[in-house]
């Protein structure tokens, strides 16, 4: 059963993993148009890419797919709207997206691995999975002045005391879009997509200003 | 330098060990840090600061806040920093300073215009811009030029703004607009109960009316308590102390705009920090409270009396302020005239700073409280019954002329006493401050206890202390505290003890309604009582305003002007409201009040632009291969947000190529060898689910239940009128998965209109759309060339003819990268779309061009994208569609499948009698009969060139270029029944006169059997 209903998607793993094929992340142009600061002790936000990681979206109930995860990835869907949850290792992560929609995000190589095993448990229940590492970067932002950086570019509440470890929302950053998930005390992520990923990079080197940005590579 | 001759030695909250020197008018003065600009420019006796809108009188300070109408200035030392309309009264004075009035020409001492202002009363009357200059017509332009010259407040820096600003987006349960006694209760109240608190005050210091008050608090100076509050705010985490800040505007549920200026008090540019960090100059908080306490107290109303505009016409209130704020007497022999018991405390404060007090005039017949009992007690000869009917002077108040008035007969009752003097200071009672409130729509209403408005409140909004008429401090406080905690409860906070400070109890005797004072001629023939200081309204213009029949209020302020502008009638609107109701015969709440709009006082653009200006203006997308564009030389099309290139100019000669030189090279290369374009921008949805290939039958017009696996079709989307909205490709990836293309531009529009639809119609298919337009990276290899030169980069795909026709797409790896290629063409020409992970786009392009050198790979732009295509007749929607074109109109029949068993979207509509109709807009191809012609895009086309003006016009140009191919120009257009008049002429009639002839030809100009994509 499985099978056929593997047959019935294109299972395409779209990495390539030759050590002689150049890779880029989103924010490569970046690097070379705008520069990245290096971190000083002065620094109150600090910014890293974190490159080539999988990123899936899952579509379908939640129910089918919360035993698949803690089948396949020992993760359970987060329960309520809003939030994230990380497995034992910190490293794959799932938001909440909407009410039928998930982001999974796992080491780079991962992917396609997570999205075939998933199918098999999944067969021939309702559900869909798209694979969309190409398509976005995460950045992390860590320190002190995170929140306030984050005031300045989006509309939702980050107040610290309102975005407990564990929230992720879909937002307005400045006049694009963005993931805004907080993963630690003073550690907060964005989820931005590959072509707005360069605006959003210069408009947190401006906005990061007063703080001190720096830039981990 | 000039003397701070109206300096006290002592007193006052500025700091005598830090003097500045600072410019106004050309002119070097000093005061000292804590001053605002209009408290050392009284210091150093300066009475006039401008000359007034209209009549080009001298004007000097009026008011110590955002009320004042006259000392407004334009400020800056160099010509990038200049900044107009700034309030003198709002302005910190820092070392530096330079200012300069806005009025006067050619200077504020000896006034040109003045001459007409002084013969003003009948050149200018109301109205005088509609009467005067609206006829005749061909004048306004030189009527304008002196216009212009005379009025206005302030300009526009010539050049470039130095500064940076920001927004921030705050977010809190409570936000507190005044930091005077109520707003600090309230503040105080909300923070305790553990709630997010936002406290905003416009001023320099907080404190509000506290920090010039006669009044102890707990035994102590009032502004003891307050910095007591404002230790305890400030050590809260809960709390956010926004000084200088004002809250402009305020917005539906509970959106309230700040603009807080924060480095205007230290110079003109802002400074940078001791890190050498940019800081912004503005910022404009973007606050979303849970509920609002509007705390934002009272302002004074001045009486009015004629020659009330001549300097050393003062609110007594302000007197009372630069006296004890400021250390500053605005003059030395004080006349005052009141309506209530508050105002005395001008002529008390006046008095301890040991000047003369002339007169106390009240126009009560029996004032007895507590003020008024200690006047007299110091001697002080208080004048009943009685007002300032006229103020003498020219450039300052030498006398001030007092009668006895009878306020319901509206006549002066007695004999007129002259008093010498320098300053007369006046009150006609308090208006709360509404403007806020009334930003919401809701009109206020007239509260006869306390003779003002008072806000009427929508949800979620509380006004506290002088906002809603409670004046006495002990009440204001108390006021204060319950609001503050009522709000606090309101958005989840817990119960808090807030104890309030002993306050004096003040017997108050009863204020009188007084307004306009009236004199011993009538209001037309007085000398001008002026209303309106800022737009140079006066009490004769409402008067005749009303004769001329004007009732509503609403109608006298725009027939007067008054209230306008930067003023929003802060000093003025209620007077000129009492004026109009006298004349009337109406009562005040019958004449009602005019709507007060945003901005309270005026936002720098700066600081409601924020960060995005310059480069950070809007996004600009980038491909994944964006670099090498910019490297390869690429102009740069915005193509929606994305930036796609154009054409890629080469050096040819030593000269760049121009753009017609480019696109013919690129043209050429594609049609004759091979060429490449960044086609990545398209949209990309994919497509999951048993029931996806029934969704797309619905969402197309075309069929879709036969397309195999490894296939492609072109797809053509309507609108459920029946017009043409998307155009793409979707390919079959296996059963139950499909890849769809759009727009570059719909992509995102497309991606919703497919949620809709399937959220809102047919929730029971299983089908998921996910878009993929980021993830994928798109290469289009075009030309006779390009199967031999992609044979070069990949060994697992088999690119036989046969086996990988057009259409099909295939899955295997290009370069190493794993691909799937698809043979769809937009050029006409053998094309295969690779498709890669947008992160190897990079790497793949580059291989391409390795192994392209021998076939000259031209990498080509959007502008040969669309000269290929337009040859082929392929449409671009939003182009050669605009929203009123079906798929029949475009002659694309072959594209709906008429017979699906479900409908489809647009279906219905194309059966309607307008789009069934066979005249309709067709698109057709056009051949300029001289083939050196390029239409203009968007030419209208006629039948008859010789048919009289205006000619019937019968359609227009879509599409035009020159092709390289054809060496001729070409070009797609609309024409009513086009497709039945093949081979007809049409003509194009042009601006310059010229008429262009064309022939209405197919849409395809090369290869119209297709033969070309098909090998």
């Amino acid at each position: 059963m499985s099978e056929s209903a593997l047959s019935r998607v294109n299972l395409f793993d779209s990495r390539a993993d030759h050590a002689s094929v150049a890779v880029e992340s989103p924010l490569a142009y970046s690097w070379q148009r705008s520069g990245a600061p290096a971190p000083s002790a002065a620094s109150r936000v600090v910014l890293r890419e974190q490159t080539f990681l999988g990123h899936l979206i899952l579509r379908g109930g939640a129910i089918v797919l919360d035993e698949a995860l803690r089948e396949v990835l020992d993760i359970g869907l987060p329960g309520r709207p809003n939030t994230l949850s990380w497995d034992v290792s910190g490293e794959r992560s799932i938001q909440w997206l909407s009410p039928d929609e998930w982001l999974l995000i796992v080491p780079g190589g991962e992917a396609f691995a997570v999205e075939r095993r998933l199918r098999e448990r999944l067969a021939d229940a309702s559900f869909a999975i798209v694979d969309v590492s190409g398509g976005q970067t995460l950045l992390t932002l860590e320190g002190e002045a995170v929140p306030e950086l984050l005031m300045k570019s989006v509309v939702y509440d980050v107040d610290p005391s309102h975005f407990p470890v564990g929230k992720g929302v879909n937002t307005v950053f400045a006049k694009a879009t963005v993931i805004v998930r907080r993963s630690g005390e003073t550690r907060w992520e964005l989820v931005v997509r590959r072509s707005f990923a360069d605006y959003c990079y210069r408009w947190l080197l401006d906005a990061g200003e007063e703080y001190a940005i720096g830039v981990e590579r | 330098m000039n003397q701070q001759v109206q300096r006290l030695a002592q007193g006052g909250r500025i700091d005598r060990s830090r003097p500045l020197d600072f410019t106004f008018n050309g002119q070097t003065y000093q005061g000292y840090h804590g001053d605002t600009l209009a408290s050392a420019l009284l210091a150093n006796g300066v009475d006039i600061v401008n000359r007034s809108f209209k009549y080009s009188r001298p004007r000097g300070i009026v008011a110590a806040g955002a009320e004042e109408p006259n000392a407004v200035v334009q400020l800056g030392a160099s010509e990038a920093a200049q900044v107009p309309n700034v309030r003198a009264t709002q302005q910190a004075l820092y070392a530096g300073l330079v200012a300069r009035s806005t009025n006067g020409w050619p200077s504020v001492q000896k006034d040109l215009m003045g001459v007409v202002g002084k013969v003003g009363g009948k050149f200018m009357p109301p109205g005088f811009y509609y009467k005067t200059f609206m006829a005749p017509a061909s004048m306004w332009m030189t009527y304008e030029k002196y216009i212009r010259k005379s009025a206005g407040l302030g300009r526009s820096p010539a050049e470039a703004d130095p500064d940076i600003y920001d927004h921030r987006n705050g977010h809190c349960e409570v936000l507190v607009i005044g930091a005077g006694p109520s707003g600090l209760a309230a503040a105080l109240a909300a923070a305790r109960s553990g709630v997010r608190v936002i406290l905003a005050d416009e001023q320099e210091a907080m404190g509000g009316s506290l920090l010039d008050s006669r009044e102890t608090l707990d035994g102590k100076p009032a502004d003891q308590w307050v910095a007591d509050v404002l230790e305890e705010l400030s050590g809260l985490a809960n709390v956010t102390l926004l000084p200088r800040t004002t809250a402009n505007g305020y917005h539906d549920h509970n959106f309230v705009t700040l603009h807080e200026r924060r480095t205007e008090h230290l110079a003109d540019c802002a400074p940078r920090t001791a890190e050498g960090a940019r800081q912004s100059r503005a910022r404009l908080h973007r606050v979303r409270a849970g509920q609002v306490i509007l705390a934002t107290g009272a302002h004074e109303r001045p009486l009015v009396y004629a020659g009330n505009d001549v300097p050393g016409n003062l609110l007594a209130g302000a007197v009372s302020t630069y006296i004890r704020r400021y250390g500053v007497v605005p003059g030395n022999k004080l006349v005052l005239s009141v309506s209530n018991d508050h105002a005395y405390r001008a002529a008390l404060d006046w008095h301890d700073a040991g000047r003369e007090v002339v007169a106390i005039v009240d126009a009560r017949e029996a004032p007895d409280g507590d003020l008024v009992g200690e006047a007299r007690e110091r001697g002080i000869r208080v004048i009943t019954g009685s007002a300032v009917i006229e103020a003498k002077g020219a450039n300052r108040v030498s006398a001030a002329r007092v009668a006895r008035i009878d306020i319901d007969g509206f006549r002066v009752a007695g004999p007129v006493e002259t008093l010498a003097c320098d300053c007369v200071a006046s009150s006609g009672g308090y208006s709360p401050v509404i403007h806020l409130a009334s930003h919401t729509g809701a009109r206020p209403t007239w509260n006869d206890g306390i003779l003002g408005f008072v806000p009427t409140l929508v949800d979620g909004v509380h006004a506290a202390g002088g906002a809603h008429g409670i004046y006495a401090l002990g009440e204001v406080l108390a006021d204060g505290v319950a609001v503050g905690s009522q709000a606090a409860a309101a958005t989840g906070g817990e119960a808090a003890e807030v104890a309030l400070p002993a306050s004096q109890a003040i017997a108050e005797s009863p204020a009188c309604a007084l307004y306009q004072v009236p004199h011993e001629k009538p209001t037309l023939r007085a000398p001008k009582q002026f209303v309106d200081l800022q737009n140079d309204v006066t009490a004769a213009a409402i008067e005749l305003a009303t004769r001329e029949g004007f009732e509503s209020i609403e109608h006298v302020k725009r027939y007067t002007a008054m209230g306008f502008g930067t003023d929003q009638g802060k000093l003025g609107n209620i007077n000129g409201m009492a004026i109009a109701a006298r004349c009337l015969k109406r009562t005040i709440p019958e004449v009602g009040t005019t709507v007060f709009r945003p901005n309270y006082t005026p936002v720098t653009f700066g600081a409601i632009v924020g960060r995005h200006c310059g480069e950070l203006f809007d996004p600009e997308r980038y491909t994944a291969l964006h670099q090498w564009h910019v490297e390869n030389g690429a102009e740069f099309e915005d193509v929606g947000q994305w930036k796609r290139p154009w054409y890629y100019p080469r050096k040819q000669g030593g000269k760049l190529e121009t753009m017609h030189e480019a696109v013919a090279r690129e043209c050429r290369a594609v049609r004759e060898g091979v060429g490449i374009l960044d086609a990545s921008t398209l949209g990309k949805i994919d497509i999951q689910g048993p029931d996806a290939r029934e969704f797309l039958a619905r969402i197309y017009t075309n069929k879709w239940e036969k397309l195999a696996v490894g296939k492609c079709r072109y797809g053509l989307m309507c609108k459920d009128d029946g017009m043409v909205t998307d155009d793409g490709v979707t390919s079959c990836l296996a059963d139950n998965h499909f890849v769809m293309t759009t727009t570059t531009g719909g992509a995102a529009a497309i991606l919703e209109w497919l949620e809709l639809w399937h959220q809102t119609e047919w929730p029971e298919l299983d089908v998921t759309f996910t878009s993929v337009t980021d993830h994928w990276a798109t290469m289009t290899v075009t030309g006779p060339k390009s199967r031999a030169l992609l044979a070069e980069l990949t060994d697992d795909i088999d690119l036989d003819r046969e086996s990988f026709k057009f259409m099909d797409w295939r899955e295997g790896t290009v370069a190493g990268v794993p691909a799937r290629v698809f043979r769809i063409s937009f050029t006409g020409e053998l094309t295969f779309e690779i498709n890669v992970q947008a992160h190897y786009a990079m790497h793949v392009w580059k291989a391409l061009f390795e192994h392209g050198k021998k076939y000259q790979l031209t990498p080509y732009g959007t502008e040969t994208m669309h000269v290929l295509r337009a040859e082929k007749g392929f449409i671009i929607v939003g182009q050669d569609t605009d929203g009123s074109v079906t798929p029949e109109d475009l002659g694309m029949q072959w594209c709906v499948g008429y017979d699906k068993p479900f409908s489809w979207i647009g279906k219905r509509a194309l059966t309607r009698s307008d789009t069934a109709r066979s005249d309709r807009k067709q698109l057709v191809g056009l051949r300029p009969k001289d083939p050196k012609v390029v239409l203009e895009e968007g030419a209208q086309i006629v039948f008859d060139p010789n048919h009289a003006i205006p000619m019937p016009m019968v359609g227009h140009v879509t599409s035009s270029y020159y092709s390289p191919t054809l060496d001729s120009g070409f070009a797609l257009a609309v024409v009513k029944g086009g497709q039945q008049r093949m081979g007809e002429s049409v003509y194009l009639p042009m601006a310059d006169g010229s008429v262009h002839e064309a022939e209405i030809t197919s849409t395809i100009f090369i290869d119209p059997k297709g033969e070309r994509q098909h090998v």
